[in-house]
């Protein structure tokens, strides 16, 4: 199987050549049988992708020791699910799955485009096949994921890293690679229009989209790497500024430039080269963060291994792609030429163009702090390294003249405001600004710099957004006789890039105002003896004494703790720590949260002594954290809307929108119902394998138990006790039967019950999700919001499309002449 | 024409200039040197009291843990345990969680200042690589 992974790589090398070539021949020769062969081969190359995809998927499934990358990333143990995610677990297996991402997109984008865009697709499809060769090449040459054995294979794998076999981690990866990926196609469109010379708006028209969702993607990783990090690693935050994280976030700033600037090309016919440059710098900047983690240039905790060679390889690509990029653009700087001047610093084209400044000040800056340690050696010979302080203290005013325009910019009219016209606008979001910041200040006595500021600021933003929908609802209201709430989702309807876009900022505004929590963050490491308290915020902490487990495949020792607040009991947190078969070395660190919409109490055991019962521990009180998760899928929602097609005729016009759209929903809808298929899947095999082995369930209530509850023995893959019977396996034995003794001893309470079980294995392993309690709810929430969200664009998506186009345009009634002619102003852009 | 040009010319000088100082000044304080156990212990004088990320390996059977409170003493050398010679070797103390791979032999990143009587290490200042033989680690996905 080795040998045909590898044959097709090499299969996919040489047909990317033809494809780039021989479009490039037809577009010269305008023969349109040369271009319909590039782009025959182009989608040949997703097709061998895919086979080659396949085999390896299969490698992993069936255990093919004989292949090197398979033994280094799983073992025979692992649940299936993990065993599909180590695909892309490694170096090798990354790239190809970079591959195999672009080859899918670039067929899509090819497809939709091809009759629109026909001048543009035969230099698409070159440019995509030059990428593609390049990462082939890297494999090919390089970094084989197929390379096997010369001697003789092991016949177990290592298996793949303790810490990574985590729900959030198996989809955050492909979350992330979606969203750089699809960033290479706006790029391919923008040098497909540079040589061309067809630099009017339409290739903008044809790569928005597309760069919404690869926008959207980057921030679903960007977020889920957060939530791994804070759930997984331990260490009681979410973001370090380590070179890993910071490589995610250089294109997505760059990317929510080009969402804004391109605004203004479309509206104004100005930032033609601007707008190009941050296609360019986007990819550039995707393909930057690539070779800074996976070559060893820049240390991180977290990046693969060192590797000259391929840092070379990278750094000659890297050259080829600036040289040749912006050459082109040199070489068309006379088509690009703005056909309008700025007229004023007071018109919203001005506020993008600041926004657009800070955003790139603040990915050039992150890049420079990244860099800073390689940069500092090579000048000085001391290798000097930046700090996660030296970056938030640059960073929170960025971040805050940011969430300032997100307020002032929809206020400010295009082309020239006047003060006298926009003095009235301010008041209201003023007032929300102000009292947000009293409240901040005064009651909970949050100091001024910089967490005050950004809760008044997040105060401004919303109450900006919330008189923007309001306003515009009115006037439709009145407009069309309707209802406010009909007419407020007929304006969102109607709008949907404008106002997703505020949903969107209602998300960030969330998100900030979670980042703000940190000023009160409390964090304290101590030691406690069997039965003492320690005091951290309101909360009282006090040990009971630490227990070790052993389930087969791995050590846990739990520390029960219990939480006071005001001398009451109100919870028992139980942080622990497991040390995996064959991964002694690295304990993975099991944190315990109790999560309330006002603060997270977070727990890791940081050491322990069996012996005397004491318990090193590290407590952390997170304010107002869960926002942040919460900021994300309104973000989601927001991006969402915006997707969808403008227009109901849209969708047949511009086929590419609809089916962004239609896929980014079925991806979200996808990673969502995939955590929750798992779980009733299984349910669906129960019942027969009931009949197998000892301790079926007697009542309906032991029945529900035991699907509640699940086996520990870590070798099934989390099933349910109900389920894991099919080889006899010891541990579910025993677990159902301790469950049945204690229904026998007349525990009927499945909190109770379930209170037993986590007291006898000292953590909540054995249940199939988190509790549904208390503010644990927002784990469960937090997939939810996101599945609504997808539920919702897909029913808005269903309904628009099956509706006859030509609704009924309504003539406005004037009411406040500046307000209406902005809106006007708008409206008659976007519809 | 010119004076616009002049004028677009001073302001781009003034917030660069206000930038480089703005970032100058906060580099440092934002700054630390890394620098490994031999280079700072051959002359340790010159690395008195600056900002230092110290990285080398920790002496076989140095860790000492005061009963009862989180302060540890230990030793650190610049080469790895299994070579032949230690290279320098810097006394270190610490008050804190360590972390899980914290342990002899184990490769450390310390954070902190020297002083004449050993390095004092920062809050949180311990950074520890896993010794074992698992090297790709793979992170936060790129």
């Amino acid at each position: 199987m080795a040998s045909l992974g590898t044959f097709l790589l090499l299969a996919a090398f040489v047909t990317c050549s033809y494809a780039a070539v021989i479009s490039v021949a037809g577009a010269r020769r305008r023969s349109r049988r040369l271009i319909e062969s590039g782009i025959g081969a182009f989608y040949l190359i997703c097709a061998i992708m895919t086979a080659a995809s396949a085999v390896l998927i299969n490698a992993f499934l069936t255990g093919d020791y004989s292949i090197k990358y398979v033994v280094h990333y799983s073992d025979s143990v692992q649940p299936i699910l993990y065993k599909l995610t180590s695909y892309w677990g490694g170096l090798d297996g990354s790239i190809m799955f970079w591959v195999f991402l672009l080859s899918i997109f670039g067929s899509l984008a090819v497809y939709v485009n091809r009759e629109r865009h026909r001048e543009l697709i035969p230099y698409v499809v070159a440019t995509i096949s030059v990428v593609q060769m390049f990462f082939l090449f890297l494999m090919v040459a390089h970094k084989n994921p197929f390379t096997t054995y010369l001697t003789a294979a092991p016949t177990e794998g290592e298996g793949l890293n303790p810490l990574l076999q985590n729900f959030y981690m198996a989809i955050h990866p492909p979350s992330l690679y979606t969203g750089f990926v699809g960033m290479t196609i706006p790029f391919a469109f923008g040098i497909a229009a540079l040589i061309t010379g067809h630099l009017d708006d339409s290739w903008l028209r044809a790569v928005r989209r597309w760069t919404m969702f690869s926008w959207l993607f980057l921030s679903f990783g960007l977020t889920l790497g957060m939530i791994w990090a804070y759930e997984e690693l331990g260490w009681g935050g979410y973001w370090a500024w380590d070179p890993v994280e910071n490589a995610g976030l250089l294109p997505w700033f760059t990317a929510t430039a080009f969402l804004h600037s391109v605004m203004v090309q479309e509206r104004r016919s100005m930032l033609r080269v601007w707008n190009v440059t941050l296609v360019i710098v986007t990819f550039f900047l995707t393909i930057f963060g690539t070779f800074m983690t996976r070559s060893g240039v820049v240390q991180s905790v977290h990046a693969f291994g060192d590797d000259p060679i391929l840092a070379r390889l990278f750094t000659g690509f890297m050259v080829v792609i600036v040289v040749f990029s912006f050459s082109l653009v040199i070489w068309r700087l006379p088509l690009l030429k703005a056909r309008n001047e700025l007229d004023s610093w007071l018109s919203r084209e001005a506020a993008f163009l600041v926004n657009n400044w800070v955003l790139l000040f603040a990915a050039l800056f992150v890049l420079f702090g990244t860099m800073f340690p390689t940069l500092s050696e090579a000048v000085t010979g001391n290798r000097l390294t930046v700090a996660g302080a030296f970056f938030n203290k640059w960073m929170t005013p960025v971040g805050l003249i940011l969430l300032l325009l997100t307020g002032v910019g929809p206020l400010l009219a295009w082309r020239r405001s006047s003060f006298s016209n926009i003095g009235p606008q301010f008041v209201v979001p003023g007032v929300a600004g102000l009292a947000a910041a009293a409240v901040a200040t005064v009651y909970f006595k949050i100091p001024i710099w910089p967490s005050g500021l950004c809760f008044a600021l997040c105060g401004f933003v919303v109450g900006t957004i919330g008189q923007e929908f309001y306003k515009g609802a009115a006037i439709r209201s009145r407009n069309t006789g309707t209802d406010l709430f009909t007419a407020l989702v007929g304006l969102v309807g109607k709008n949907k890039r404008r106002y997703g876009g505020y949903i969107v900022h209602v998300g960030i505004v969330l998100i900030c105002f979670g980042f703000a929590g940190n000023a009160r963050k409390l964090d304290e490491q101590m030691m406690l003896k069997l039965g003492q308290e320690t005091k951290i915020g309101k909360y009282t902490i006090k040990s009971n004494g630490v227990k070790l487990v052993d389930d087969g495949q791995k050590q846990m020792t739990t520390a029960y703790l219990a939480v006071f607040v005001d001398g009451k009991e109100i919870d028992g947190l139980y942080p622990a720590q497991w040390r995996y078969r064959r991964h002694e070395q690295e304990p993975t660190t099991e944190v315990a949260i109790r999560r309330t919409p006002a603060e997270d109490l977070y727990a890791v055991l940081g050491g322990f002594d069996l012996a005397d019962q004491s318990v090193t521990l590290q407590l952390v009180v997170n304010p107002l954290v869960n926002w942040i998760w919460v900021g994300f899928g309104i973000m989601a929602l927001g991006t969402g809307i915006a997707l969808l097609p403008e227009r109901s005729f849209a969708f047949a016009l511009a086929k590419m929108p609809a089916e962004a759209a239609a896929t980014t929903v079925a991806i979200l809808l996808m990673i969502v119902l995939g955590g929750g298929t798992s779980v009733s899947a299984q349910k669906g095999m129960g019942g027969d394998a009931n009949t197998r082995t000892s301790f079926y369930a007697r009542t309906p209530f032991e029945k529900e138990m035991q699907h509640e509850i699940v086996c520990t023995c870590g070798a099934c893959g989390h099933q349910t006790l109900a389920e894991c019977r099919k080889d006899p396996c010891p541990v579910s034995h025993e677990m159902r039967g301790q469950l049945a003794a204690m229904i026998d001893s007349g525990m009927n309470d499945r909190d109770k019950i379930i209170q037993a079980f986590i007291a006898k294995y000292g953590s909540e392993e054995m249940l199939g999700a988190p509790v549904d309690r208390g503010f644990s709810r927002l784990a469960w929430l937090f997939p939810y919001l996101v599945g609504a969200t997808s539920a919702i664009a897909v029913g808005f998506a269903a309904v628009k499309w099956t509706r006859k186009p030509g609704a009924p345009a309504s003539a406005a009634a004037p009411l406040d002449s500046a307000l209406e002619e902005r809106i006007d102003d708008e409206l008659r852009d976007l519809d | 024409m010119t004076q616009r040009y002049i004028k677009l010319g001073l302001t781009a000088t003034v917030l660069f200039g206000a930038f480089a100082a703005l970032m100058w000044s906060t580099l440092q304080d934002g700054t630390e040197f890394f620098k490994h156990v031999d280079e700072v212990m051959s002359n340790p004088q010159q690395w008195e009291g600056k900002p230092l990320q110290l990285h080398g390996y920790v002496v076989p059977g140095s860790i000492l843990k005061r009963q009862d409170t989180l302060e540890y003493k230990f030793k650190v050398q610049n080469n790895p345990a299994r070579d032949s010679s230690q290279g320098h070797v810097v006394e270190a103390s610490y008050t804190g969680i360590v972390p899980d791979t914290f342990k002899d032999e184990a490769e450390v990143v310390l954070r902190g200042k020297l002083t004449s009587s050993g390095f004092h290490t920062d809050p949180n200042g311990v950074v520890a690589k896993c010794p074992s033989k698992y090297q790709e680690k793979q992170g936060a996905g790129l």
